[in-house]
């Protein structure tokens, strides 16, 4: 049986979000874990590996793949889009190169993504939380279409005591992050966020749950702009509470 | 870098016409395409089966040109083979000036878009009229396209009646059936004017020679059918190996496309009209365009080859939805024919990474391209590479990546922070100090207000960097790397086990009733009988539209008597040969028998041969087909594997009525071929 889990943490979680962070490791405990965090890891390199610049993103990759190495056991990663980085994208950015892709991809058949981990390694999905009030669900991009992964938040959620779950309309569009993207091409970036808004304002619901910081970030740096109420939450901050 | 793209996407966003059709076009498209799967038993294999066969293709692509050409030769078809845009016009201005040519009727043709063919013909004293409504409307409008399924998905039906009134001289309308209508009449004269017809090539077959256009008006049918002479142009990579595979494309296609398990006309050409065909156009060319294809054969963006154009990226794809099909623009400012996730990968790879190159940079990498793919190409993996620099350039350079330069930098500073974990930590210190400093001015707010030409301020805040980062936090406090504890083999996730039901073979009166079924749900109409009482339900037909006349197929292959029956009744039947289209076209009916039916999609199968014109399916406003019920199949793959299919020189399967939804995807019956189908299934 799995006892203990490396956790990446996430550039974003770690510089942006630490509470968070801590809640990851709040709710692996209480499912069990014993959290371990490897002290040389950084950022996984996507923001460079999505805006084409490939050499820098191997070496963010590579000190990723070191950082990671000594530790065995699964690593758990609380974003759908950096887990998709690891497992799928270091495989396309070591494509030349035999030893490190091999590297590479030891690393990736230990990573998963939090909600994933929680669920279909451990069989988890009571965490006994608690939250008052109505909730809904973004599907991240990365999460949904390159890992697969969609049952297992929704089954999270649906155990959290308190809440009233309701469907979020298109869920499954981009919020319109796309990390560079968003920067390169704010306008139609701010079309898609407003999109989303609508879908959020629709469901009615006071939070919106998604496995990925990048899209939280995204959909409350909006909201926030409009002054508009509804909140964007990470997945381990509604598990966390109880 | 890219300013007018930019300009042009700042542009469409402001249009609120255009907005509207592009939402319109997402919201309707996105769900047919979904309904049209879900009748598929499994679609992703499906989808894994044909981009395995499109990578067959593209891995040894010479061979099977090779092998397409052969066969189509050995049909009687003149293979031509273009190098570039500049060839294939010459070839076709060759072949017009051997026949004196002056009008050309086109079907739509992305290939002819592509190497600007219209401009060219124009300027050599040709008149060209496009006949897809789609296309007749943009190029009356003096604009190309702007999406490759649907051309005028960008209008409104108030701008096409302003159009029409002002072109055609039709009294304003929003009516789509009249502006349908008026464009019918106006262009079945074209058709039977034209010297020359040019049509794409969606499939070729390689081991048959066989083209295959999948056309919903029926112009497919008629610029293939009717001019005497027929220039296909087709991509050199449009090749499928053979009629099994070519049956697994049309399963995906059309329901890509359009949403229909199969297109109206999917017209089957193995070869010119033979001595003692009655229709057909006598010459036909096809000429393999290459035009920078074979270039990406070499490098990592060869599997944008194996696209099989059929839109469905561009209605998934949320950018797309933004900006529509005209913003997607080289660096000057120059359109290009194809648009969306499939065209931000294209247009770099053929036409210029410096040119087009900006185009892959325009995606939040979503995934819903890959998603609807129907030959499952991997588009966010390619737009990166093209961001990355990977294609044909690279050959002479290294691969250079395309990212403006402030956010090279800003990554080049960010990346040296990251791969040296004491500078992140340090990094990550300023950042919270900026980030406590910030909070103190804010009265708390954590959210900055970038400028807006930061990018991300122009429409959201900023959340201000922790003051105590995860790590400074938790080194202490939270196990410090444990590396010390094996891991026994993980707890595998439950694999789902994909158990397929085991399918009982369908019996003959399931296959008829599910034939019936979906030919009424295509808007035809399904009769059963025995002989004796076909004559009674086409005089019917004929008496409830007053019609005396009716094209029909030799007796030979009608039932016995019937066309004396008819003739007794007072019908007078003409048999229509290319020689006499003219009087044809003006008859209301025709009567053709089918060879074949399929099931499950209501398809029937006509074949052109001596006795079996093609043109009485196509020119009237009716059209009556005769099937007999043992001749109805299962499964489209059963019907095209015939024999008889590869020996015709040409065959159409007809699913329903002619039809259109290239005004506001109103759906509009009867637009170059017959609005109203009637299939008799006989005991």
């Amino acid at each position: 049986m799995v006892k203990t889990v490396q956790l990446f943490v996430t550039c974003i979680l770690d510089t942006i979000y630490p509470e968070t962070g801590e809640a990851v490791v709040r709710v692996l405990q209480r499912a069990g874990m014993t959290v371990s965090f490897p002290p040389d890891q950084t950022c996984c390199g996507q923001p460079a590996f999505n805006a084409g610049l490939r050499p820098q993103a191997r070496k963010m990759a590579i000190q990723t793949i070191r950082a990671f190495e000594p530790y065995p056991g699964p690593v758990v990663v609380p974003s759908g889009s950096c887990a998709a980085m690891i497992r799928h994208s270091y495989a396309e950015l070591f494509f030349d190169d035999p030893d490190w892709k091999t590297r590479a991809l030891a690393l990736a058949a230990r990573t998963y993504e939090f909600s994933e981990f929680l669920v279909d390694v451990l069989g988890i999905t009571d965490l006994q939380a608690h939250w008052e009030g109505k909730i809904t669900y973004h599907s991240s991009c990365h999460l949904l279409r390159d890992l697969g992964v969609d049952r297992q938040p929704r089954a999270l959620l649906a155990q959290v005591r308190g809440a009233e779950f309701v469907e979020l309309p298109q869920t499954t569009d981009c919020c319109g992050f796309g990390g560079v993207f968003s920067v390169e091409h704010p306008e139609i970036s701010s079309e898609m966020l407003k999109r989303k808004i609508i879908n959020i304002e629709q469901s009615d619901a006071s939070v919106v749950v998604s496995c990925d910081a990048g899209c939280v970030t995204n959909i409350n740096g909006g909201l926030h702009r409009l002054k508009k109420s509804p909140q964007a939450m990470h997945i381990a901050d509604i598990l966390d509470k109880v | 870098m890219a300013d007018i793209f930019h300009a042009r996407i700042k542009a469409s966003i402001a249009d609120a016409n255009l907005q509207s059709a592009l939402d319109a076009n997402a919201i309707k498209r996105i769900k047919v395409r979904q309904v049209a799967f879900e009748s598929l038993e499994n679609p992703q294999a499906l989808r894994t089966r044909a981009h395995q066969v499109r990578s067959d293709v593209i891995e040894e692509l010479d061979r099977y040109i090779d092998e397409f050409a052969s066969h189509a030769i050995a049909n009687g078809i003149r293979v031509h083979r273009a190098m570039d845009a500049n060839e294939a016009i010459k070839i076709v201005l060759e072949i017009a000036s051997q026949h004196d040519a002056k009008l050309i009727a086109k079907s739509k043709t992305m290939v002819s878009e592509e190497i600007g063919l219209n401009h060219a013909l124009e300027n050599h004293g040709l008149q060209v009229i496009e006949t897809d409504l789609g296309e007749y409307i943009v190029q009356l409008r003096g604009e190309p396209p702007s999406h490759i399924i649907t051309p005028a998905v960008h209008l409104r039906r108030q701008d096409v009646g302003k159009l029409f009134e002002e072109k055609l001289g039709l009294p304003y309308t929003e009516d789509i059936s009249v502006m349908t209508n008026a464009a019918r009449r106006t262009l079945r004269q074209v058709f039977l004017e034209a010297d020359i017809g040019v049509s794409g090539v969606n499939f070729g077959v390689a081991d048959t020679g066989t083209l295959c256009i999948v056309t919903n008006e029926g112009n497919g049918r008629m610029v293939t059918t009717l001019p005497r002479t027929h220039i296909a142009l087709m991509g050199v990579e449009r090749i499928v190996p053979s009629m099994n595979d070519l049956s697994l494309m049309l399963s995906l296609l059309p329901r890509s496309a359009t949403g229909q398990k199969l297109t109206v006309y999917t017209t089957l050409t193995n070869s010119p009209r033979r001595l003692d065909d009655p229709d057909g156009s006598q010459e036909r060319h096809v000429i393999l365009v290459d035009n920078g294809r074979k270039a990406v054969l070499g490098t990592e963006l060869r599997e944008i080859l194996y696209c099989i154009r059929c839109g469905a990226c561009l209605n998934a794809c949320p950018v797309f939805r933004e900006i529509g099909g005209y913003a997607y623009v080289s660096k000057e400012g120059e359109g290009s024919s194809y648009s969306g996730p499939m065209g931000s990968v294209i247009s770099p790879a053929l036409f210029g990474h410096s040119e087009y190159g900006h185009l892959a940079r325009a995606s939040s990498l979503c995934g819903a391209c890959k998603e609807a793919c129907p030959v499952d190409i991997d588009l966010p993996k390619l737009l990166l590479r093209i961001r990355a620099g990977f294609g044909v350039d690279q050959a002479r350079n290294k691969p250079k990546s395309n990212a403006p330069r402030l956010l090279k930098m800003g990554l080049g500073f960010f990346t040296m922070a990251a791969s040296t974990p004491t500078l992140f930590a340090i990094a990550q210190k300023l950042a919270g100090i900026f980030g406590s400093i910030y909070t103190l001015f804010s009265k708390g707010d954590p959210w900055i207000r970038l400028p807006a030409f930061s990018g991300w301020g122009y429409s959201k805040d900023f959340p201000r960097p922790a003051s105590k980062s995860f790590r400074s936090r938790h080194i202490h406090q939270i196990n410090k790397g444990d590396s010390q504890e094996g891991i026994a083999s993980l707890g595998n996730a439950t694999s789902d086990s994909l158990s397929n039901p085991e399918t009982l073979s369908p019996t003959r009166v399931d296959i008829l009733k599910m034939f019936s079924e979906e030919v009424e749900a295509i808007g035809a109409k399904y009769y059963s009988c025995s002989p004796d009482h076909v004559l009674e339900t086409i005089l019917d037909l004929l008496r409830e539209h007053g019609n005396q006349e009716i094209l029909a197929w030799d007796d030979h292959y009608l039932p016995d008597g019937l066309l004396e029956g008819l003739r007794n009744a007072g019908i007078q039947i003409v048999y229509p040969r290319s020689d006499t289209i003219l009087t044809s076209s003006r008859i209301k009916a025709g009567l053709t028998g089918a060879s074949a039916a399929v099931a499950e999609t209501g398809s029937i199968l006509l074949l052109e041969g001596p006795g079996q014109p093609l043109t009485a399916s196509l020119l009237p406003e009716m059209h009556i087909a005769l099937v007999w019920k043992k001749d109805v199949y299962k499964s489209l793959s059963q019907v095209l594997e015939m024999e008889a299919v590869k020996i015709a020189p040409a065959a159409v399967l007809i699913t329903g009525p002619s039809r259109t939804a290239d005004i506001e995807m109103t759906l509009t019956i009867g637009v170059h071929g017959p609005g109203e189908l009637h299939i008799i299934c006989m005991e």
